[in-house]
């Protein structure tokens, strides 16, 4: 930038961005003090860490047996809605990306107008009734299919353009060399579209984890809560024990955690577009 | 590349015909789960809002037609769906104001000059996005329930500014809040009577709001706007929703309260858009050149007092009195989440300072592209540290801008899960966070009028599809 460092002007941006982060960070540094606090600690010290000899670890042991279900549960909710949205978006985008047909528009366009529907507040009611009349109600099921075919528009509309990229000279010579459709898909657009299907996949994992209103209203049973659902749960139920609390939304973090520390890039860049995607 | 389907060649001799037709078997078959899926799960569920929204419904037995019945409930009769659109009104100029701290601190971020601080930092804004946002809400909300966050702000010293805030800021609701106010021949009272102007044009700060975004629409004159009735229609229905029930009360005569010439509304509502085209073309009549700078001054000026107004007016219009020390001598402690009159307050200070992380990056991403030249030129220029942000960063990423600006506006107008986790189905006590999403939400779930909820549904489906209309017709966004 600037050839000229001044030294004021720079403290004074470190200053801006470091105040901010501060702010950012506070609560998960909060998170860690109070979940190994009891609830008297937690009273005549909220700021700071006892001494170690006073941490009460039982407190996560009891946050690992109150959300582990939770989790349970959004791991197969999420892992489903991933899996079967790629693979219905996957042939849809192959058949717009590569040919002309009749009624290519039409699906095209029918796809992307749902992007526009203001959905969930408006539809919810219906969606409920729907869901109950499938008889999918308080079933994990319901979750995987409502977030798949919601999560497929996105994907196909990217993967559409990208596999348009695609040379299609290698299909050509692919189908020359016998290749049916399903083969060219596997050997060819999976293959090359690796980082975008990551990418979108992980848009998908995330949404469907930090998902609420539909298994709010879907789910009955405690034992299919998923994990947001379920910490609203712990948040309302009890007598509040805010250091049991704290250590729940602590572990109930750490899957997404992993998940970032092992797809950083890809991570980052799926949250934005599911950010700009609304 | 789309290819166009042409019989291929294949080693058996078939006939054209019959190859095509086999091609487009599969093609559509490899389409079928996910047209079924979204006409399943995404058009009908939609569909059945449209019908519904003219039947009384309650979920499951009773269903029963009431035609257009549903809609006048809406439109006359139901104060808390208005006041939902009050509220989003204030939440939207208060996202507006939300949205400069991620603009500012993604270029204090950019101009640094270390890169190595600077990734760091970028490494350092992408971890909170990584907790859910839920455990987010949940441990803000623990902060404010707990005390914890009273004690801050007795520390800070912010404790003393919102007692001091909540003794004044009412008092300047009263002195703006025009129908309250009198002339008593001192020069700032005179001043004052300005605003007196507002209401009896306007109808009120919201109009002149209206006003100002009309102008921007008609700014590049009426021989470039004319045959788009599209602007119009909108400021037609914008006014329409903004105006109280008692528009429409006054339209059915229904309950025969006799409204004074001036009081009546519709007749404002027509001046509107025709004094924001004629203002334009007046201007321009003088000075063809300035003329569009001007009006674009002028339209910003109106919103933005408009702005200013409403937040003044509406949203901490009483004294609270929940900021001084207890009778018994113990420090205050406001339930800011608990008290009627605090929760818009609340809402307002959620989330300080205001900066999005996502939307941090996005900016950065748009700022990284600008070149060093164009910093090097300005500097040749003598152009400070805040011009550069006027002269060249907040131009460069006016389409990141934009694009927040969008999902910003339909988000607010949209979101309630926030709100229902926040405050509950009831939108707090006195139905104060009571969001449009959220009162349709309490209708079905809660009351268990879906027929009705259907209906508000529909209202917000056809808001926000004009919304988005309007946004991709005169809000480019260059790709």
């Amino acid at each position: 930038m600037s050839v000229r460092v001044s030294f004021r002007s720079e403290f004074a941006k470190h200053a801006i961005v470091c105040f901010v982060l501060g702010f950012a960070f506070l609560p998960l540094y909060l998170m860690l003090v109070i979940s190994l606090k009891s609830n008297e600690q937690f009273a005549n010290n909220q700021w700071f860490f006892d001494a170690p000899k006073d941490w009460q670890w039982h407190n996560w042991v009891v946050g690992w047996q109150s959300v582990r279900d939770h989790i349970a549960n959004s791991m197969v909710v999420s892992v489903g809605s991933v899996l079967l949205c790629l693979s219905i978006a996957v042939p849809t985008a192959y058949v717009i990306a590569r040919y002309r047909f009749p009624g290519r528009e039409l699906v095209y366009y029918g796809l992307m107008i749902t992007m526009f529907l203001p959905g969930g507040a408006a539809a919810l009611v219906t969606t409920f009734t729907l869901i109950s009349k499938l008889g999918l109600l308080n079933n994990l099921g319901a979750l995987i299919l409502l977030g798949g075919v919601g999560g497929q528009v996105t994907c196909v509309f990217i993967l559409r353009q990208f596999i348009e990229d695609i040379p299609k000279e290698l299909f050509e010579s692919a189908q020359i060399d016998g290749a049916g459709h399903l083969r060219q898909m596997t050997a060819i657009v999976l293959p090359l579209s690796g980082p975008i299907l990551g990418t979108l996949a992980i848009m998908q994992f995330i949404g469907a984890w930090n998902d609420i209103m539909l298994p709010l209203i879907l789910l009955r049973d405690k034992e299919l809560l998923t994990v947001p659902v379920g910490l609203l749960r712990l948040d309302g139920e009890y007598v509040k024990q805010y250091g049991q609390l704290m250590a729940g939304y602590a572990i109930s973090s750490v899957p997404l955690i992993l998940l970032f520390l092992f797809t950083m890039r890809m991570f980052v860049k799926g949250l934005t577009a599911g950010a700009v995607k609304g | 590349m789309t290819t166009v389907v042409k019989p291929m060649p294949v080693p058996r001799r078939r006939s054209a015909f019959a190859y095509r037709a086999r091609l487009l078997a599969i093609l559509y078959l490899l389409c079928v789960p996910t047209m079924v899926g979204v006409l399943l799960f995404t058009y009908y569920p939609n569909i059945e809002v449209v019908k519904y929204a003219f039947y009384r419904w309650d979920g499951s037995n009773i269903v029963e037609y009431r035609g257009l019945e549903n809609f006048r409930q809406a439109f006359g009769a139901d104060p808390l769906f208005w006041g939902s659109f009050e509220l989003v009104g204030i939440l939207l100029i208060a996202n507006l104001v939300k949205m400069w701290p991620s603009i500012l601190v993604a270029i204090a971020l950019h101009r640094l000059n270390s890169q190595r601080w600077q990734y760091l930092y970028r490494v350092l804004f992408v971890l909170p996005m990584v907790i859910p946002g839920l455990v987010w809400l949940l441990i803000w909300k623990t902060f404010f329930t707990s005390g914890m966050f009273n004690d801050v702000l007795h520390a800070s010293g912010a404790m003393w500014v919102f007692r001091h805030l909540d003794a004044g800021l009412p008092a300047l609701a009263t002195t703006f809040a025009t129908s309250a106010y009198q002339y008593d021949g001192s020069l700032l009272s005179a001043a004052l009577q300005v605003f007196r102007a507002i209401p009896f044009l306007f109808a009120s700060s919201w109009g002149l709001a209206l006003f100002g975004i009309a102008c921007l629409v008609a700014g590049p004159g009426i021989a470039s706007i004319r045959g788009r009735w599209l602007p119009w229609l909108m400021v037609l229905i914008a006014g329409a929703m903004i105006w109280e029930p008692t528009t429409w009360q006054a339209w059915n005569a229904a309950d025969g309260v006799a409204v004074a010439w001036h009081q009546y509304i519709p007749w404002r509502l027509l001046l509107l858009p025709i004094l924001a085209a004629a203002i334009p073309e007046w201007l321009r009549r003088r000075d063809r050149i300035e003329a569009t700078t001007r009006v674009r001054w002028i339209a910003w000026g109106c919103v933005a007092l408009a702005s200013l107004l409403i937040l003044l007016t509406e949203t901490w219009v009483e004294p609270t009195g929940q900021f001084s020390p207890l009778l018994d001598g113990r420090p205050a402690n406001p339930a800011w989440l608990g008290h009627s009159k605090l929760v818009i307050p609340a809402l307002m200070l959620w989330g300080f300072p205001w900066v999005g992380t996502i939307g941090v990056l996005i900016y950065l991403a748009g700022l990284q592209n600008i070149s060093t030249e164009v910093y090097e030129a300005a500097e040749l220029d003598g152009v400070g540290p805040i011009g550069k942000i006027f002269r060249i960063e907040l131009p460069l990423i006016l389409t990141q801008v934009r694009i927040n600006l969008i999902f910003m506006t339909i988000g607010t107008l949209t979101d309630y899960a926030f709100y229902l986790l926040l405050l509950g189905p009831d939108g707090g006590s006195d139905n104060k966070g009571m969001v449009p999403g959220l009162y349709m939400y309490n209708k079905a779930f809660i009351q268990n009028e879906f027929g009705y909820a259907c209906t508000l549904g529909m209202c917000m489906f056809v808001i926000v599809l004009a919304l988005t209309v309007f946004y991709q017709k005169y809000v480019k966004v260059e790709k």
